[in-house]
């Protein structure tokens, strides 16, 4: 990555309202030195991507803790590709089972960090990843 | 300390490694709300004691010990375990199943969409009925929800606890009274804690002013109407999974529990009338002792808050009455079976500590909601202890250790510091308002998560022995069946199509003017049920009385003008 600050998109969908990890990872990576924008609460899937486009946001970031997480995630990629996105990186956090992590994966979302992850786990996540996406 | 195995070459025993593990001591001695202790209490720490004033025997006021003189050879506490998964027949269902497997109590949950007040078929809530728990949009998916548990016999806990609160029990009450039950007589508890529900991700549903006429509304027709009802489960539970310390969780709960009961004082209600149906939601975390000594503490603090500000002289008014819910939040997905541990000891401290009513979490929910073998563990677990560790047979058996009095009174004493906290900047309506309280649990959160990553607080499959995560769940996932969603979208859409448009109208019509004057508008909410009028229809005519949106979405609008 160039000297630019990365820019990292964060947000919750739907209705779940669980949003202490979601806060904590925004402050973490605002720490690590991300550009971080908190969308909060009730967001949508064209509402976080418009804003990712409007943020030309590196990395959108979605914390999924209430079973929704084969329901939108599918729903986020499809704006994305919709949108014409296919150079950003498209994360989640959260509470899921381990076997929906590849059908995740499978839908395009690129890494998951379930409960128990560590900061430095993500954050160097996301410092390798960001830019080396290949198109959808 | 670490014992990471990712490295090939760690597969041959390390036995340098090994020495260090033997000679190892506890890197921190804090507890987990990180006060430090001494390495050993003794008689000098407790010289000043003066017993019956402080601590006293169960049964007697400060009920430092317990609330009952025998404590659980009178009764042993209620064996509940929340259940809420997909249709309301689902939920009775597996509701079922817990009862015939030993559970003694029923314990069934709201999901995000009811909780938020929005029936199925709002066009928010149709990716997520039924996902968190139950959604009940109208009086026939109660009724469903019911079917045939005689309500005259069991205990009943209805965990709605936003302002849907009052649509919940008014949707009770309505299908009790028409299967010919006297509600008099019914007994069970409502969360009804709308005021905290706001730190749970719904505050469009929750607005303060709004959460106390709701939340008192249903405490106040419990009161005159239900006399075996608790009417409110403050839920301290929820404010401590947002990160905080064992006192905070006293300090702030009890500041929320303050604004209801004041509340129902302004209504004219004497203390003594209402207090003694007044119930809390208290976690268990990992530290076995912190916690017990924050339950003896509560109980003490509760009681003589209601005596010494509330003037309260009945002493089932000053009883610091509670349900535990173990913490979720110490549970992780990387070694889901770890957890059944983790449970095990948080239920053990929370019969230690006294508890009234327990749930045991499932093993299973850091990755989907209970399956049905890890709710049957989890009951399970509540009867290994009862039946089993003979920590039943005499009341407060750690009452009198050296070191948990003087924890009991490090608690205490931090924990009336923070309420003096709040009440410096105003009270906990202030708090709430300037949203000083949502700063500090942003705060707190982030210092947990920093001891995790600063190792420390050391959570094993966390920061200490790690190891590849397990691809997958042991005992299964559970799923939520799409088509109970569906059947239930379809459900209200037909309900609306097919009521007494002139009877429904009348009836929310009252409900409106009820609202409007001040009244109790639990009423009116029973009879409006009762013609069919649905959850969301309910609070949006109590919500545009009060200025907010008919929807706390602002999506769609009231179909009635």
């Amino acid at each position: 990555m160039s000297e630019e600050k990365i820019k990292v998109i964060i947000s919750k969908v739907g209705l779940d309202g669980h949003d202490r990890g979601v806060k904590v990872v925004a402050s973490l990576l605002r720490e690590a030195g991300m550009e971080v924008v908190y969308l909060g609460m009730y967001q949508t899937p064209e509402s976080i991507v418009k804003a990712a486009l409007d943020e030309d946001a590196d990395v959108i970031g979605v914390s999924y803790l209430s079973g929704e997480h084969l329901v939108f995630t599918p729903l986020i990629v499809a704006e994305m590709k919709k949108q014409g996105m296919d150079d950003v990186l498209f994360v989640a956090g959260g509470s899921f089972p381990p076997e929906d992590i590849s059908t995740m994966k499978d839908m395009g979302i690129d890494e998951v960090f379930r409960g128990g992850s560590l900061a430095e786990v993500f954050v160097s996540y996301i410092r390798n990843n960001v830019g080396k996406k290949v198109a959808l | 300390m670490s014992a990471d195995k990712s490295d090939k070459e760690d597969q041959k025993i390390n036995w340098d490694a090994y020495l260090q593990a033997y000679y190892e001591k506890p890197a921190s001695t804090k507890t987990w709300s990180g006060y430090d202790v001494k390495e050993i209490y003794t008689p000098e720490d407790r010289a000043a004691e003066n017993y019956q004033a402080n601590i006293a025997d169960a049964g007697e006021y400060p009920f430092t010990r317990g609330l009952h003189r025998n404590m659980f050879r009178g009764r042993y506490w209620t064996r509940r375990e929340v259940v809420g998964i997909g249709s309301p027949a689902d939920t009775h269902e597996r509701a079922a199943y817990c009862f015939e497997n030993g559970g003694t109590g029923l314990n069934t949950i709201a999901d995000v969409t009811y909780e938020m007040g929005l029936d199925a078929d709002h066009p928010k809530a149709h990716n997520e009925v039924g996902l968190t728990g139950v959604n009940i949009s109208h009086i026939k998916d109660m009724k469903t929800l019911v079917g045939d548990i005689p309500l005259d016999k069991v205990s009943w806990s209805l965990i709605t606890a936003s302002t849907a609160a009052a649509a919940t029990m008014a949707q009770y009450v309505a299908v009790a009274r028409n299967k010919g039950y006297d509600i008099s007589k019914l007994h069970g508890s409502i969360q009804n804690d709308p005021i905290h529900f706001r730190y749970c991700g719904f505050s469009p549903a929750c607005p303060l002013d709004l959460s106390i006429k709701l939340g008192s509304d249903v405490m106040e027709f419990c009161t005159k109407e239900m006399p075996k009802w608790y009417y409110t489960t403050v839920n301290m539970y929820d404010l401590r999974e947002q990160g905080i310390t064992a006192p905070q969780e006293i300090a702030y709960g009890f500041g929320i529990a303050m604004c209801y009961i004041d509340e129902l004082i302004r209504r004219g209600l004497n203390i003594d009338i209402f207090a003694p149906r007044f119930t809390f939601y208290v976690s268990c975390h990992m530290d076995i002792f912190e916690e017990i000594a924050k339950i003896r503490a509560a109980r003490r603090m509760w009681a003589r808050l209601m005596k010494e500000k509330y003037g309260a002289k009945d002493p089932r008014s000053m009883h610091f009455r509670f349900a535990v819910h173990t913490a979720g939040c110490s549970l992780i997905p990387q070694q889901p079976l770890n957890n059944l541990v983790r449970i095990a000891y948080e239920a053990l401290t929370a019969v230690l500590g006294g508890v009234q009513s327990l749930h045991c979490c499932s093993y299973d929910e850091p990755m989907c909601l209970p399956t049905e073998k890890g709710h049957l563990q989890a009951l399970r677990t509540q009867q290994i202890i009862a039946y089993e560790t003979g920590v039943t047979n005499v009341a407060d058996p750690l009452g009198g250790s050296y070191y948990v009095e003087s924890l009991t009174d490090k608690i205490e004493e931090e924990a009336l510091r923070y309420m003096k906290e709040v009440d410096d900047i105003g009270g906990t309506e202030e708090a709430i308002r300037s949203e000083w309280l949502d700063s500090r649990f942003e705060q707190e959160a982030l210092k947990r998560q920093k001891e995790l990553d600063n190792l420390e607080k050391l959570v094993v499959g966390v920061n200490v022995f790690t190891t590849e995560p397990e691809k997958t769940t042991p005992l299964g996932v559970q799923r939520i069946s799409g088509n109970s969603s569906k059947d239930q979208i379809e459900g209200v859409r037909k309900l609306k199509l097919s009521r007494d448009h002139k009877k429904l109208e009348a009836a929310i019509d009252r409900l409106r003017d009820d609202a409007a004057a001040g009244r109790n508008t639990i009423p009116a909410m029973i009879d409006a049920t009762q013609a069919m009028a649905t959850t969301g229809e309910l609070l949006g005519t109590v919500r545009e009385v009060f200025g907010y949106s008919y929807d706390p979405l602002n999506i769609i609008e009231s179909p009635f003008k």
